[in-house]
């Protein structure tokens, strides 16, 4: 057993300050001194190169020497390729108009107040039709621009956008149907949703864009795009339906017995009472899903899609630009950034909340 | 209740959907590609340089675009009725099975294999593509050989792939080959260095060279690997519209061979200098409506994109930034390959 | 299904009542009650489900097959057996263009399962790692686990995979390869070490006396210290390793094979080629921002009372993590470890777009070359099916092994 333990030292002041924070032990003194070195080390590089020794403009490439620092002047030559992809050039207003409509969308569903089962779908319809309509235009003196032509960082905010609306319905059924009392459909629905997860995306992803022209009639094939973007959806759904069913069991049985009680119809138990407890709960899992989603969207990249992944590539993948990998890469980095973590910053916000018993 | 008889009631429309899907299949390619109103036809995912490339606006260009445009305006009598869909090397033939896209142009090569098997359909020739081999100046290279236990880079899923493989078997070197799936990955995997060689295409090559930083670092050596006939290839059986490709290039051919150009074709329309090329500008009439389409396809497709030899020189040849000489994809009488059929 | 239907119809006490009611009402009556009753909705429903599913199963198989009929695809299994013509960048079994399909079908599965093996092993060790140092109350550690974790964690494995790609291919030529240590070099070629040169049937050898001891390991658990063990277990190893050398070598090869410069490139050693460690680093650096996430979920997820219990009882820091926390925080997080795992196995698939010849990449150049899409689709989704199901499966059996038994 121990000695008995002096009484605690004083602790206040700068000094017991960084003992308690850095200099705890003599262990913990080392690692902060490392440490301390590593992040002055890598903050003054990142610095130099990206800022300090960075070449802005300049009216030759051959200026850009790849030693000193990064040459971001690719992407002033380069950035409407990233962005657009293979959008026509004079069109592409709308495309920038269209991102805002979506994103719009998701900062307005991010309120509390948009939170209603019939708010929230309306919203989406609205937000993602006007993204399409503005995208493909064919109205109103607008050229239509049809969908193999969308690209860049639109075609990755459809992509997602268009997977969510398909997939959270999808998904609600899905859960539903798994936490059905008929054995039947919950054992098949849990069987296909199991094959769905085990699967990679790109496999099925691949599946779509390719084999299943052949196996379903012709009026139900819809362009490329389109069948990718369900395939995702069903991907999409395979999860969050097991989210949502997560959702579904944390709502105290008692409640539906109560509703059942008093002769509420199911549509109405489901939709008024389950569905906004299951959701409500399930939040931070559901936008953690969410940023997975938007990140893989990067994956359609490989069965030829130019979203902006893509189209980062196709920037760097001439000789004129081909040294100035990173500086594009950071930039598309950096796009992805913006996205993901506002909203899984969100996403640990609502938690935080929601421990405090606020949702 | 309700539930039961949607869901049997769509399973039957699904059957159904599936007995009328094979029916329609009855209807030719061509028949529906001008119900459409517009053709599918291949682009590339990302960029193949001098053949299927993106501009820095976003628009396509190169030398298959061309046939694309000259296919679309000969059925449909504008390139504007064009889609092209962005599809990988792999993925051009589960494509076409499909019916993603019509018509697959895109420097393929004409193989047993893909003729037989994969239930494919090639055109004659429109391009005559030798494999080389690139490698950098500075490995002092004279001829494949002295690559002996390099790294190669090729495109995944080609006819290249296959033809270095037996090259190298049969010539006994030793190396390794390294396939990608993308254009952009290839270049800059060869431009960085990773490979010493990259075995393609002729054009491809020199398209790639041209577009590197400084093209004299890197070398196309004279060795040739195999010479590949490229055809428009599409689905078994579509005879129709196979019929009208032939034609299509046909015309690009004999248009070069008569000297009609975009420029003049419309004085040649006015005063046809012969019997043949009344028939070929659709002066005399009766010629489109033997291959279904309106009688002057060809006065449009020539006013579009102009003839063989235009079309050449502005996406790879002199009048491009890559300056291929024509080589034997030159006309029979210069010294080439190609040939115009018989128009009676 | 349909003599589950009768038995239940029988003995269904609508029935009963419908026979007393007057007969030339029975007809309506009994299709009325038939229907409010509960187990007659059940099973039309499921039995109507079962039909329409069966439906739809048999007008794809339908419309496929004739689909592939009317465009003269040749199908079934029989290519497998034809050799391939082109031949695999990198893989653990020998494969060239003589190789049939099934084999290197079979070399891209054993890619795919080396990469994510190795990924799964070294994207935990390195998570524990960042877990660690985000728990810790060394506010410099802290924050440099959480720069990370939020930089890897947020933007997207393919870019990140290019990005090592891209670096990696960027390093000199192997002429100007920066040799790191003796023998040891770093090219655009990839990482190239000396290796000890065994035959195959050395190696073999080797791992069958490995899987003996470890054994006899297992077996004498009860007779000696574990140390004793362990040390036991070295010793006979290490013998019989050197008697193998001494026996079974031939006289010319050297005993260690280093990498020498030999025209374009290094012969003799390893290399790890720039796609797979691309791959690898890209994989790892990813999965460990998820991983330590999950782990130190499960950390902070231990009761303070237990850790506090084990402060009382004078154990050091280490003690307490190491005999109280980490087994505790385990099984708290094993189920979203096995999510993460199965996650990080089809996180593999990216590897077809550096040129990696990974089960994805060989089937889509095996469809491409051969032309046999759904036969090829159907051997990738099932491949992917029984690697994932194989981890489930032995994670669920390690869950069952540690799980807490009687009172949690």
């Amino acid at each position: 057993m121990a000695d008995a333990m002096a009484p605690p030292a004083r602790q206040m002041g700068a000094i017991a300050w960084l003992r308690k924070h850095f200099f705890n032990t003599w262990y913990d003194a080392i690692f902060s001194i490392i440490f301390a070195v590593l992040i002055f080390w890598g903050l003054q590089a990142l610095i130099g190169w990206a800022f300090v020794n960075a070449i802005w403009r300049v009216e030759n490439k051959n200026q850009c020497t790849h030693d000193a620092g990064a040459c971001w002047a690719v992407i002033e030559s380069r950035g409407r390729l990233i962005l657009f992809g293979l959008y026509p050039y004079e069109e592409q207003w709308r495309s920038t108009l269209a991102c805002f409509a979506v994103i719009i969308t998701i900062a307005l569903s991010c309120l509390p107040r948009f939170w209603s089962i019939r708010r929230l779908p309306l919203l989406w319809v609205v937000g993602f039709g006007a993204f399409v309509l503005l995208m493909r235009g064919g109205f109103a003196g607008l050229p239509l621009v049809t969908s193999e032509k969308w690209g860049g960082l639109s075609l990755t905010i459809f992509i997602f956008s268009g997977v969510f609306v398909i997939g959270m319905p999808l998904a609600v059924v899905f859960a539903l149907a798994r936490r059905s009392s008929l054995p039947v459909i919950a054992k098949s629905t849990g069987f296909f949703i199991d094959i769905v997860r085990s699967l990679p995306l790109l496999t099925i992803l691949f599946a779509a864009a390719v084999i299943v022209p052949l196996l379903v009639p012709e009026w139900l094939q819809g362009s490329k795009l389109m069948r990718v973007v369900v395939a995702f959806a069903v991907f999409f759904a395979a999860y969050q339906a097991e989210i949502i069913r997560a959702g579904l069991q944390s709502t105290p049985d008692g409640q539906a017995e109560a509703a059942s009680a008093l002769g509420m119809p199911y549509w109405s138990l489901v939709v008024d009472i389950l569905l906004p407890q299951a959701f409500r709960n399930t939040l931070p899992s559901t936008i953690n899903q969410a940023v997975i989603t938007f990140k893989e969207t990067s994956i359609v990249t490989i069965i030829g899609f130019f979203e902006v992944m893509a189209s980062g590539n196709a920037a760097i993948g001439t000789g004129e630009w081909g040294n100035q990998y990173i500086e594009v890469y950071v930039f598309l980095a950096l796009i992805y950034f913006v996205f993901v973590f506002g909203l899984s910053r969100y996403g640990a916000w609502l938690e935080k909340r929601m421990r405090l018993g606020h949702a | 209740m309700k539930s039961i008889l949607t869901t049997l009631a769509v399973a039957g429309t699904m059957a159904l959907g599936s007995v009328t899907a094979v029916q329609a299949k009855g209807q030719g390619l061509l028949d529906t590609i001008i119900e459409r109103d517009s053709l599918l036809c291949t682009g590339h995912n990302g960029s193949y340089l001098g053949f299927a490339e993106v501009d820095g606006e976003g628009k396509w260009q190169g030398f298959d675009i061309e046939f694309c445009k000259a296919l679309a305006t000969a059925i449909l009598g504008s390139p504007d009725k064009l889609q092209i869909i962005p599809v990988s090397w792999a993925q051009r033939f589960p494509s076409i099975q499909s019916g993603d896209i019509d018509v697959i142009i895109k420097v393929t090569g004409w193989t047993m294999t893909r003729d037989t098997e994969l239930g494919l359909q090639y055109s004659r020739p429109y391009f005559i593509g030798p494999f080389y081999v690139m490698s950098k100046t500075e490995l002092g290279a004279k001829g494949i050989a002295d690559l002996e236990g390099g790294v190669f880079c090729v495109n995944a899923g080609t006819t290249v792939e296959r033809v270095l493989t037996d090259y190298m078997e049969t010539n006994g070197i030793a190396y390794e080959s390294l396939a990608f799936e993308k254009g952009e990955e290839l270049r800059a995997a060869f431009y960085a260095g990773r490979c010493d060689a990259i075995a393609g295409f002729g054009p491809f090559l020199s398209a790639t060279r041209v577009n590197a930083d400084n093209p004299d670092d890197f070398e196309i050596l004279g060795d040739v690997l195999a010479l590949e006939p490229e055809g428009i290839v599409t689905r078994q059986g579509e005879d129709d519209f196979m019929d009208v490709i032939n034609w299509m290039v046909s015309a690009l051919l004999m248009a070069e061979e008569n000297g009609i150009t975009q420029a003049n074709v419309d004085e040649m329309k006015a005063n046809p200098p012969s019997a043949s090329i009344e028939r070929l500008l659709g002066v005399t009439p009766g010629v489109g409506t033997r291959l279904g389409l309106q009688d002057d396809w060809a006065y449009n497709v020539i006013k579009t994109v102009g003839n063989y030899g235009e079309i050449y020189d502005r996406t790879i040849g002199d009048g491009s930034r890559y300056k291929l000489p024509r080589g034997m994809n030159n006309l029979w009488n210069n010294g080439g390959l190609h040939y115009p059929l018989v128009l009676d | 299904m349909a003599a589950c239907t009768t038995r239940w119809f029988w003995t269904d006490h609508t029935f009963g009542a419908a026979f007393d009611v007057a007969p030339n009402h029975f007809g309506d009556r009994f299709m009325s009650q038939l229907f409010a009753s509960q187990k007659f909705r059940r099973t039309t429903l499921q039995v109507g489900f079962a039909i329409a599913a069966a439906l739809l199963i048999v007008s794809i198989i339908l419309t496929g097959q004739r689909n592939i009929a009317d465009q003269g695809i040749a199908t079934g299994f029989g290519f497998l057996e034809r050799t391939t013509g082109w031949p695999m960048n990198f893989s653990v079994i020998e494969v060239s263009g003589r190789s049939t399909y099934a084999r290197v079908l079979w070399a891209g599965l054993l890619n795919t399962m080396l990469v994510g093996f190795l990924t799964l092993v070294f994207a935990t060790i390195l998570g524990l790692l960042l877990a660690l140092m985000r728990v810790s109350s060394n506010t410099l550690m802290k924050l440099v686990g959480t720069i990370y974790v939020e930089v890897f964690r947020n933007v997207p494995v393919i870019l990140q995979v290019f990005f090592w790609y891209a670096i990696l291919t960027h390093l000199p030529s192997p002429k100007q390869a920066y040799s790191i240590a003796d023998g040891i070099y770093l090219s655009n070629r990839g990482l190239m070490f000396p290796a000890p040169s065994f035959s195959g049937n050395d190696l073999l050898l080797l791992a069958l006396a490995f899987v003996a001891l470890c054994i006899g390991i297992w077996a004498s658990r009860d007779r000696f210290t574990a140390t004793r063990r362990w040390v036991g277990a070295a010793a006979i190893f290490g013998v019989l390793c050197a008697v193998l050398l001494a026996t079974g070598r031939e006289a010319d090869v050297p005993l260690i094979s280093s990498p020498a410069l030999k025209g374009l490139r290094f012969v003799g050693g390893i290399s790890l080629k720039p796609e797979f460690s691309a791959l690898l680093i890209g994989l790892v650096l990813f999965g460990a921002s998820y991983i330590g996430e999950i782990i130190r979920g499960g950390l902070l997820s231990v009761d303070r009372g237990k850790l506090e219990a084990g402060t009382a009882l004078g154990l050091s820091s280490f003690q307490i993590n190491r005999l109280i926390r980490i087994p505790l925080a385990f099984r708290a997080m094993l189920p979203s470890l096995t999510n993460q795992y199965v996650w990080l196995m089809k996180g593999t698939t990216v590897g077809i777009a550096i040129g990696y010849p990974d089960y994805f990449a060989v089937v889509s150049t095996s469809i491409n070359q051969s032309g046999q899409t759904m036969e090829l689709m159907t051997l990738l989704m099932g491949g992917f099916i029984v690697i994932n199901y194989s981890i489930g499966f032995a994670m669920n059996m390690l869950n069952e092994r540690i799980k807490l038994k009687g009172r949690s």
